[in-house]
């Protein structure tokens, strides 16, 4: 980001000529309610001198449109080169009003819900959704910020139910840090879904839930294994070892260019399943087993049509 | 007249343009307290010294009240500017208000406002991007003035249990600042060069000392009972914030944060520096809207708070 470099003569300037305007009109008839507005100008004039116009474009979650518009090449060339990603079911997203997308949840970075975003975003014309991402990532420097600009929100109850309240779209990932932190043996298992807040939710909002199935992020950063015991000391739950990290230092964190797959199932509206607001846990977990089989189905369909993680 | 008005801590910037604001609209009569007389004590107001560190600060209080026939309490007598002094800011800030809340219900007060802070809510990753009233208040462990408003608020919740009958305000502004703000985070802001936590940039929420006054003055007035964040509309990153206002930020590792001199931080209040660095750190912005509700959408936001500090200050150094 390149700053305008500050002028002084410009504040001077102004700051000269108001001073003139007050000499001008005080001089005859010394009007006090004139000379107050006229400070107030002044006052107004003085603070905004310097002061780029640029906040209008970040939204109460932090998301920087001006941001995303800088990055997007680099967005494109993730998706079109590095990842390849191919898509199928997007007729079937909704084109308005809120969703809540469910994705399975792979790899350690949140790769997966940026490009499921910007794809929902491709779709429905810039309407970008908000994906949601596990609290460890926040006391991440550098992760914190570069995640909030393009849409990242720590994933809890009260924010989704804020965003979809502000019919604002929301891709969460019920797996949470169990999906994440899976290690290579495990790949394409998709774990328990919480405990069916997503389901719920939307039921209470009367809000669609869309399925997606992602394939590909799971081998960006496979986790070889986990070093957990020799770790405990540093107050880190476990550090993962990849083929690449931790031996190549922080350039280890890169994803692997990997062929990815994105499925979007059809709407679910929880009413026809006869979840609404006041359904028992029972239906609503039954549901919510329901989404998470119907995801591990489109993740197995996904993986017998690739021959295999690279091609 | 709707009654007589008390507030503690008169010589605070708030306890002194409340009692202005409240002095000249005239509806209600304004009796002033604090430890010291007050050099310049604004027209039409009362002033009583007492020191609500004394032991005996709850008898000589209820007594003032008990006389003036107060009907509201604003309590606003916590310690302005920071202060390695652990004990002497736990003696005003919470045995100070314990003195106050027991004097108000000796003195049959009908009503109580006191002034919280949305800091107290803590700085967490954990925290929704959104704090509601009902959240808990999690402060921060190396903030002990937090730390003492945290005891304030459970104090007070207890201390309402047994006095179902007083209506109690409890109103928690964060970061205010406008033309008069001088306080240390108003210092830290007016820097040229901010320090920041390298590799963080939380989304920063303001408030205008104005409308923090006018919410004041009128949970002074009228009863509104309740627990309400007073902030404003709108949140900006804090790099944004402070390259907006021309200024330059630098980025600072949190490891050495500490050696910086003259940094709001260990060598001014005691702390370890992560009591307050780390408000720099992690979101805690807090839901205005209740608020907004019961007193009225605030007349700045965040940007237009930011411009009015931000301008003041220019206006200031240039004369």
């Amino acid at each position: 980001m390149s700053q305008p470099p500050e002028s002084p003569d410009l504040m001077d300037s102004a700051i000269e000529a108001l001073t003139d305007r007050i000499r001008e009109r005080v001089a005859p008839e010394l009007d006090m309610d004139e000379v107050f507005e006229l400070f107030e100008q002044l006052r107004k004039t003085a603070g905004a001198i310097g002061v780029r116009e640029r906040t209008g474009e970040i939204d109460e979650f932090g998301m920087d449109r001006e941001y995303i518009r800088e990055v997007a090449p680099v967005l494109d060339l993730l998706r079109t080169r590095w990842w390849r990603i191919g898509v199928q079911g997007a007729d079937a997203i909704p084109r308005e009003g809120p969703v809540l997308f469910v994705a399975n949840r792979s790899g350690m970075l949140p790769w997966d819900g940026l490009m499921v975003a910007d794809e929902v975003a491709r779709q429905r014309d810039g309407d970008r959704p908000r994906f949601l991402i596990a609290d460890w990532l926040i006391t991440l420097p550098w992760v914190q910020p570069a995640m909030a600009r393009m849409g990242g929100v720590r994933a809890c109850r009260e924010n989704a139910e804020r965003l979809l309240r502000t019919g604002r779209s929301v891709v969460a990932f019920p797996e949470g840090a169990k999906g994440a932190t899976k290690v290579y043996r495990e790949r394409y298992q998709v774990q328990r879904f919480g405990r069916g807040g997503v389901v719920r939710l939307a039921a209470e909002l009367g809000v669609p839930l869309v399925p997606v199935a992602v394939v590909g992020a799971e081998e960006t950063n496979p986790i070889l294994f986990k070093v957990e015991r020799a770790v405990r000391p540093f107050g880190l739950p476990f550090v993962p070892v990849t083929p690449t990290f931790p031996w190549l230092g922080p350039l280890g964190m890169l994803p692997l260019p990997t062929r990815w797959s994105l499925s979007f199932g059809d709407p679910i509206d929880p009413a026809d399943f006869g979840v609404d607001a006041a359904a028992d846990e029972i239906a609503v977990s039954r549901l919510n087993e329901e989404i998470r089989q119907d995801i591990q189905r489109r993740v197995r369909m996904l993986l017998e049509e690739r021959l295999n993680p690279f091609a | 007249m709707s009654g007589v008005v008390a507030i503690t801590g008169l010589r605070t910037f708030l306890g002194r343009r409340l009692a202005e604001r409240l002095a000249e609209g005239g509806h209600a009569r304004v009796v002033g307290i604090d430890h010291v007389r007050p050099r310049r004590l604004p027209p039409n107001v009362d002033c009583h010294i007492v020191d609500l560190t004394a032991p005996d600060a709850g008898a000589t209080l209820a007594e003032v009240l008990h006389k003036e026939s107060v009907t509201t309490l604003v309590h606003l007598a916590f310690r302005q500017e920071p202060s390695a002094d652990v004990e002497a800011d736990h003696e005003l800030d919470a045995i100070g208000s314990m003195h106050a809340l027991f004097a108000a219900a000796a003195s049959g007060v009908e009503r109580v406002v006191i002034e919280s802070s949305t800091r107290c809510y803590g700085p967490r990753p954990d925290n929704p991007n959104f704090l509601s009233e009902a959240h808990p208040l999690r402060g921060h462990r190396h903030d002990h003035r937090v730390r003492d408003r945290i005891e304030v608020e459970r104090l007070l919740a207890q201390w309402h249990e047994r006095h179902a009958d007083i209506g109690v305000t409890v109103l928690r502004p964060c970061w205010m600042l406008g033309p008069e703000a001088d306080h240390p985070i108003a210092r830290y802001l007016a820097r040229p060069v901010v320090p920041m936590l390298m590799g963080y940039d939380p989304l920063i929420q303001l408030v205008h000392e104005e409308d923090v006054l006018g919410v004041f003055e009128q949970a002074a007035l009228m009863p509104h009972p309740g627990t309400f964040n007073i902030v404003a509309p709108g949140v900006v990153p804090l790099s944004l914030l402070i390259r907006s206002a021309g200024k330059r930020t630098l980025s600072v590792p949190h490891r050495f944060l500490h050696r910086l001199r003259d940094f709001p931080s260990q060598t001014q209040t005691g702390d370890e520096p992560s009591g307050f660095y780390d408000y720099l750190r992690y979101l805690w912005v807090a839901d205005g809207e209740a608020g907004w509700t019961e007193f009225g959408r605030p007349t700045y936001d965040t940007r237009e708070t930011w411009a009015s500090f931000v301008g003041a200050r220019r206006l200031r150094s240039m004369s």
